[in-house]
């Protein structure tokens, strides 16, 4: 192909979600020429999460961000953990207004569709060039290995062959391709596939219902407010596993996510784990006569620190779910890769001023990140994906005992209390010997604190 | 504890009492509610080797994928209905013979989540 016919650009982003959005938004936003390639008809199509997004994230890309009206559904007013046990029993660890009342509040339920779309407007307002439905199959590289462009599987408009359109050409290429990495694995800056001990699998429905029915049922009283929640106990069959429950506007989101290596092993069916958490007695009135609107899935990669790839080379960098940019205990994640393509795309911008694109420049992502909470948070909670693994009393054995003590707790049996403590100290010592329950705490808070 | 692979995997069972609680769900009745562009040129899902299939003695294929995507055939054979995926990956990283070839769909086509 003749030099001048190369379709070229000043940048490339792989993937139009919160990571890749994010990075062109910034590069654009100082004039540079933005290729943001996304694989599915329209941004958002593909994206998938429980979930809520973080604003401060969203201030520190577009400070404006409120009146730009972004689609959010509630903000989150109430957050918590609700243990749930097998004879139908609801414990909630909630809190309300507080920190949570900010406005706008730190956090507000979403739809990923609409979301994303939305974030990807501004960038294409900043001036990037969003180019969608098209599939980037590997990278075009230089002489000495530098990433200097992609190739995607769009074909060309007049040109007669198909791969001459396919070729898309910059100095640095930003992968914000998700949580199947693979082109973060073939430039090899992670030797293997994430293992399942490392991902969750999360499955949830969308249920419809009507606002004033979901007010009611959540106890809020206007749409302005909006509930959280991580559900622990009886819902993951006392395997690794979290359920989740966010109220939207007008629907629900229910799901909840399973280590893949339980799944696996255990041969779960994810739709049946999560039927039967949508019957449990505490979730059923909550969502009953709830109109499925949407089904779906989609992988977490929960192995944090230690199974992150490397951050960047010659000519690219890798930012988001690709990166594994999640704290699981945390439910963190989308404000990380919102963060990480920012960082990404101005240390882009400080490749441009220097017309150096070497991986000594790029470096430069990762230390601004090891400064921020991403990689601090990351290398902190480095040990605790492996935390619930080795330590699954978390999911069954603690959840059922809230459950029977608080129940014990604020029951008038008309029996003496110091029986009544007695035996709720029995409850917790016949499940769990009391020298392992306090081994149990101290070690979460090792996995915590990262000691 | 990490996975074991290829003819090391090792299933493991539910206590047979927390298994009768799981209920019976009509896959077809969820995959309803996706939206799918399909591409009905190439499936971007394949078996890489027959052989290996019929080696696995568990076939976790037929119960983790969150669609039902993988089902045996009267000929003993995975077959695969690539039309109902969602592109999550769990069957390439959780085949324990890593044997389910996958890449992404072509641009444009596959899922196409409304809500997210």
């Amino acid at each position: 192909m003749n030099d001048n016919e190369k379709i070229r650009f000043d940048a490339i982003v792989v993937g139009a979600g919160l990571a890749g959005s994010a990075a062109a938004m910034v590069m654009a936003r100082t004039g540079l020429n933005v290729a943001l390639i996304e694989r599915g008809r329209k941004p958002g199509g593909k994206n998938y999460f429980g979930g809520a997004i973080y604003t401060h994230a969203i201030r520190e890309v577009l400070p404006d961000f409120m009146e730009r009206r972004p689609p959010f559904e509630r903000p989150v007013t109430e957050a918590g953990f609700w243990f749930l046990s097998s004879d139908g029993g609801l414990t909630k660890m909630v809190t309300q207004g507080g920190k949570l009342a900010g406005d706008p509040a730190d956090a507000h339920t979403t739809l990923r569709a609409t979301f994303d779309l939305w974030w990807a407007e501004q960038a294409q307002k900043e001036g990037a060039f969003l180019i969608p439905k098209t599939t980037v199959a590997d990278f075009i590289r230089a002489e000495d290995g530098r990433v200097i462009g992609v190739l995607t599987d769009r074909p060309a408009a007049a040109g007669p062959k198909p791969q001459a359109g396919g070729e898309i050409y910059a100095p640095v290429v930003i992968i914000c391709e998700g949580v199947n990495n693979l082109l973060t694995q073939k430039l090899g800056l992670i030797s293997h596939d994430l293992e399942p001990a490392y991902q969750a699998l999360a499955f949830k429905q969308v249920l419809s219902l009507p606002m004033e029915t979901i007010n009611a049922r959540f106890g809020l009283p206007d749409a302005q407010h909006g509930v959280a929640a991580s559900v622990l106990g009886d819902i993951s069959l006392g395997l690794p596993g979290m359920g989740f429950i966010y109220t939207n506007k007008t629907t629900v989101s229910v799901g909840l996510g399973v280590m893949l290596e339980t799944l696996v092993e255990y041969r779960l069916k994810p739709y049946e784990v999560l039927q039967r958490y949508l019957q449990h007695p505490a979730i059923a009135p909550l969502v009953e006569g709830g109109q499925l609107l949407e089904y779906g899935g989609h992988l977490i990669p929960e192995g944090g620190w230690r199974e992150m790839p490397k951050l960047y080379t010659g000519g690219a960098m890798v930012a988001g779910d690709a990166a594994a940019m999640v704290n699981a205990l945390h439910w963190e994640g989308t404000n990380m890769a919102i963060i990480a393509g920012k960082v990404a795309g101005e240390t882009a911008i400080v490749a441009h001023q220097r017309g150096d694109f070497s991986e000594q420049t790029l470096a430069r992502y990762e230390e601004q990140l090891r400064q921020g909470f991403i990689l601090q948070d990351l290398k902190q909670y480095r040990n605790f994906s492996k935390f619930l693994d080795t330590h699954p009393q978390f999911m069954d054995v603690y959840p059922a005992f809230l459950n029977d003590a608080l129940g014990d707790f604020f029951s008038a049996y008309g029996k003496p209390k110091r029986q009544l403590f007695k035996e709720i100290y029995g409850a917790l010592t016949g499940r769990r010997p009391l020298f392992k329950a306090v081994g149990d705490i101290i070690s979460m808070g090792r996995a915590v604190l990262g000691w | 504890m990490v996975m074991k692979k290829g003819d090391a995997f090792e299933a493991q069972e539910l206590p047979e009492e927390v298994q009768a609680t799981l209920p019976e769900v009509y896959v077809d009745d969820l995959l309803v509610s996706i939206k799918y562009f399909v591409d009905e040129e190439e499936s971007h899902l394949w078996i890489k080797d027959d052989a290996v299939c019929a080696r696995c003695q568990h076939k976790p294929c037929l119960y983790f994928c969150p669609v039902h995507v993988y089902t045996l055939g009267s000929d003993g054979k995975i077959q695969i209905a690539y039309q109902a995926c969602v592109e999550c990956g769990t069957c390439r990283v959780g085949c324990p013979y890593e044997n389910i070839g996958w890449k992404l769909p072509r641009g444009g086509f596959g899922v196409a989540y409304k809500f997210g």
